[in-house]
């Protein structure tokens, strides 16, 4: 015994390996899954010259309009959040790493002294005690902590892919809020010229104080639509900054494309995007670990239950004038009081309830997939009726309005309430391609098995009528 | 163009009537299409009771044939495409080929014979405006007749009793068939000389008619009571009207019926005129009084009468201003005189194409070309000698000419004004200033209290901006 024990316990430490080689695996996992899922890759700041480095990079990236996909690079390499969580997870990984240990062996030391008739008597008592628990299970305590790993692995990627949707559902925020406050500054315009000429007529007598204040009211109104489109644009453009952790020179820097990427010429067809990927949820994969790890504790339980105090140690006595003695010590709780049944009992329980749940989670998640695919191709169908069809028909009313005007049949009213029309239904237009972007960023993060909360179609209130001042 | 099948041999024959069969076109005389709306020769009459035919403005005489010492004719109720004027073809519905259809001339004591093939889509009938005959060829549907039904024909028969100006028409869904443009003219010609009927040398014709169009659209709107924005003679709007070419001394009559749903004050220039005639018949010579405009209210006919004994282009028109603009928007707001300084270039930006028009006036309208909405005529548009005529609608020309040939219809083109005979800029001293009072025209009721005046700012036109 003397020479196995200290064998057993290198064994266990290389067999529970070094906590830093654990957390440099896990990051590669995030790594790949950056890279094939997301397509895009993860930067993890360790030192203040990578971080430099990034920021350089960062600054580069600012020099031009900031495309989605860069937008996404900064959020994944650069952003405090992001670094955190690349942080966080290093943390729960080393303490898997630190759970499959063995409980240090535990050295005992006695020293007695007894005085009596033949003199001082020492008795020294030694031991080396191990958990002879820890050492037996340490396989499946291995297993264990791979488990955790893998579920850090795997809580990364969801935390990555949560990060990716939220950066480019910012970014197309951002982007379309400020084509949308262009756009609203025309109608604004087109209702202040209104106005402007509806003055001067009532300056002239052409218009009475009623017809001037009907133009006024309206143009009044198209302002309050400025400011708030305005301030929405500004709280997007922030909001993406906050995404991106921009620093207040980096964020004063940033600028954004004037418009949307053009719509696919075709969607995603829903064959590709259905089932077929289930599988590959982290969610799903998350459940799964999850229920076979509580498989394994429950075997573990059914054991452990009763001899899980189990103790061993190596005696060593020594006594003044007798020779050493040498031997073990084994402590075993009795199972008096506690026969471990509660114990498998709620092992059980576990199971079933990790069972159910990883069931209920691959129903689930198979009609988020749905409702994700659903909310795609809607909002794809309305971006393009809105592109192909209410724009080109609200742009023809302006053209023909322009003859009608032409021909004396209407007033100038009339036609700038036209083209009122037409830029409320280009705003009408960008917002159903932002809706667009989003829906996919959303069915993506879907497919991958983050639950995205399902895209409502907004009610698009139609156009301000023509109006016209008479 | 007039296509004649049975009576006339030419060219350009149109199939007539497609859907009147083989057996029943022996028994009626076929009808005569016109594909064009230009004004045709005056029909001299073939056979029956000779006459002085008329001409009808930018119309034709439907050729008869005679059976038996009966005049018969045939009219198609269909619906027609009419050029309204050259840019402009409207979707109505007429007979024969056109709105309004053929003229029927007859002379007094013609028995008359009248086929009436409905191919409109729904029932009509014929009422023969002013005419002494049978209650039951009076043509009001339900009350004198079953309607005709889509697809059949039918037959009206009497005796044109009293020389005059008449018309037909609907009187069957009336209101919508009659802003369709179904309509004719009728002339009963004395059968001997008259004591209140003149020999003319040239005897004109039109109705007055008015149509609803949308610009850009082709087919009238048939509930519209009286915001139309078509106001035509003989479904033909200036520039498209012929002018009235005479002869210097020519006895000249007009014949003028109105199935529009206002009256039209009829305004010739050069001349004075009498009016020798309504739908009741000639009027007495000593109840007749020089005019030089008179009106002609809803449903009524005049015949006016004058010696064109000045030379020259003389406007004729109807003398309220609206209906001689063409389509125009009626609500669309007056910008004389308000200031568009810096409000253009704003404008533009929202709509690239835009034209700042109406600020000095709408003159502009007949300068400026722009394109306007397909199938819609310009306002106040036709180019005379001297420039634009900025008119539309009821307006042609009278032209009077001392070497027009007797029956010669054709257009002489402008007048040649004899030296100093045209109004020209003053060239000499700048006048003084007249003395003006502002004493004169006190109110009856002086208002006290209160403001005295508006304020406005007045702006003097000037300069064109923005284009
Ligand atoms: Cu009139």
């Amino acid at each position: 015994m003397r020479a196995s024990l200290p064998i057993s316990l290198l064994a266990a430490t290389v067999l529970t390996g070094c906590a830093s080689v654990a957390i440099d695996e896990n990051f590669a996992e995030v790594e790949r899954f950056a890279r094939d899922e997301a397509g895009s890759e993860v930067r993890w700041l360790r030192s203040d010259a990578e971080r430099e480095a990034m920021r350089a990079e960062v600054d580069r990236l600012l020099a031009q309009p900031l495309a989605i996909d860069d937008a996404v690079r900064i959020a994944l390499g650069y952003s405090p959040a992001f670094q955190s969580l690349l942080a966080e997870a290093a943390v729960v990984s080393a303490d898997a790493t630190g759970s499959a240990r063995i409980g240090n062996p535990v050295f005992t030391f006695e020293r007695l002294f007894r005085s009596g008739a033949e003199g001082r008597e020492l008795d020294i008592g030694r031991s080396l005690g191990i958990s002879l628990f820890d050492l037996l299970f340490l396989p499946a305590r291995l297993e264990q902590a791979e488990f955790r790993q893998q579920q850090t692995r795997l809580q990364s990627s969801i935390a990555l892919l949560s990060t990716v949707t939220e950066v480019r559902q910012a970014w197309v925020d951002a982007v379309a809020a400020r084509q949308v406050a262009r756009y609203r500054e025309e109608v604004a315009t087109a209702a202040g010229t209104a106005a402007e000429l509806a003055r001067r007529m009532q300056a002239t007598g052409n218009f009475s104080r009623l017809q001037r204040a009907r133009e006024q009211a309206l143009a009044a109104e198209e302002t309050a639509n400025l400011i708030r489109a305005r301030q929405n644009a500004t709280a997007a453009r922030e909001a993406l900054i906050q995404r991106l952790g921009l620093t207040p020179s980096q964020a004063q820097a940033l600028r954004l494309p004037d418009q949307l990427p053009a719509l696919p010429e075709a969607p995603m067809d829903e064959a590709t995007t259905g089932a077929a990927l289930l599988e590959n949820r982290l969610d799903v994969r998350i459940a799964r670990t999850d229920l076979d790890r509580t498989a394994k504790s429950l075997g573990l339980t059914r054991v452990t239950s009763v001899v899980n105090g189990l103790h061993v140690a190596g005696v060593r006595n020594s006594e003044t004038g007798e020779s050493t003695q040498r031997g073990f010590e084994i402590e075993l709780p009795l199972p008096l009081f506690d026969f471990g049944d509660a114990v498998r009992a709620g092992s059980e329980a576990r199971y079933l309830s990790a069972f159910n749940r990883t069931l209920e989670l691959a129903n689930n998640a198979s009609s988020q997939v749905r409702v994700a695919y659903e909310g795609y191709r809607s909002a794809y169908d309305l971006a393009r009726h809105y592109r192909n069809e209410v724009v080109p028909l609200r742009q023809n009313i302006t053209e023909e309005s322009v003859l009608q005007y032409n021909g004396m049949l209407i007033g100038v009213f009339e036609l700038l309430a036209a083209a009122r029309s037409q830029s409320a239904s280009v705003v009408q237009a960008i917002e159903a391609e932002r809706d667009f972007w989003r829906a996919e960023a959303a069915l993506k993060a879907s497919l991958l098995g983050q639950p995205i909360v399902p895209l409502t179609l907004q009610s698009g209130a139609s156009p301000a009528e023509a109006g016209g001042g008479h | 163009m007039t296509t004649r099948r049975s009576f006339l041999a030419g060219a350009g024959l149109l199939a007539a009537a497609g859907t009147v069969n083989r057996t029943a076109l022996a028994a009626l005389p076929e009808p005569v299409i016109q594909t064009s709306a230009a004004t045709a020769a005056p029909l001299t009459p073939p056979n029956g009771r000779p006459y002085d035919p008329v001409v009808t403005l930018n119309g034709w005489t439907a050729p008869w044939r005679m059976r038996n010492g009966v005049k018969e004719f045939h009219l198609v109720a269909e619906p027609v495409e009419r050029e309204i004027a050259p840019g402009m073809v409207a979707r109505l519905w007429g007979y024969n080929g056109q709105s309004p259809g053929p003229t029927i001339e007859v002379v007094e004591g013609d028995r008359v014979r009248i086929f009436v093939t409905n191919h409109l889509p729904e029932h009509t009938t014929i009422h023969w405006h002013g005419q002494r005959l049978p209650n039951g060829m009076d043509g009001v549907g339900g009350l004198n007749q079953p309607q005709i039904p889509p697809g059949k024909t039918f037959v009206y028969e009497f005796i044109a009793r009293r020389p005059g100006t008449f018309m037909y028409h609907p009187h069957a869904d009336e209101m919508v068939q009659m802003a369709m443009g179904m309509m004719g003219f009728w002339v009963t010609h004395p059968r001997e000389a008259h004591p209140h009927i003149a020999r003319v040398d040239r005897d004109f014709c039109f109705l007055l008619n008015a149509y609803d169009i949308e610009p850009g659209s082709y087919v009238p709107k048939i509930n519209t009571m009286l915001d139309f924005n078509l106001w035509t003679w003989n479904s033909r709007a200036f520039p498209g009207i012929d002018t009235l070419n005479v002869r210097k001394g020519d006895r000249v009559r007009v014949r003028i019926g109105n199935l529009t749903m206002t009256n039209h004050p009829i305004h010739i220039h050069g001349h004075e005129f009498e009016v020798t005639g309504t739908d009741g018949g000639p009027t007495r010579p000593e109840s007749r009084w020089p005019e030089v405009t008179t009106d002609v209210a809803v449903g009524q006919m005049r015949q006016i009468e004058f010696i064109a004994d000045e030379e020259g282009d003389w406007a004729m028109h109807c003398h309220k201003s609206h209906h001689t603009m063409n389509a125009m928007g009626h609500d669309v707001p007056t910008m004389i005189g308000v200031d568009h300084r810096g409000l253009v270039e704003d404008i533009q930006k929202l709509v690239p194409d835009y034209m700042l028009m109406g600020e000095r006036g709408m003159a502009d309208m007949g300068e400026m070309e722009m394109p306007l909405p397909d199938n819609t005529l310009p306002m106040m548009t036709g180019q005379g000698p001297f420039g634009a005529v900025e008119m539309g609608g009821m307006f042609t020309v009278l032209k009077v000419r001392r070497d027009q040939k007797p029956g010669d219809y054709r257009d002489p083109g402008w007048f040649k004004h004899p030296k100093g005979t045209v109004a020209y800029e003053w060239a000499g001293a700048g006048l003084p200033e007249p003395a003006r009072s502002d004493a004169a025209g006190s109110s009856s009721m002086p208002r006290t209290g209160g403001r005295q005046s508006v304020e406005m700012t007045v702006r003097k036109p000037t300069g064109h901006q923005g284009h």
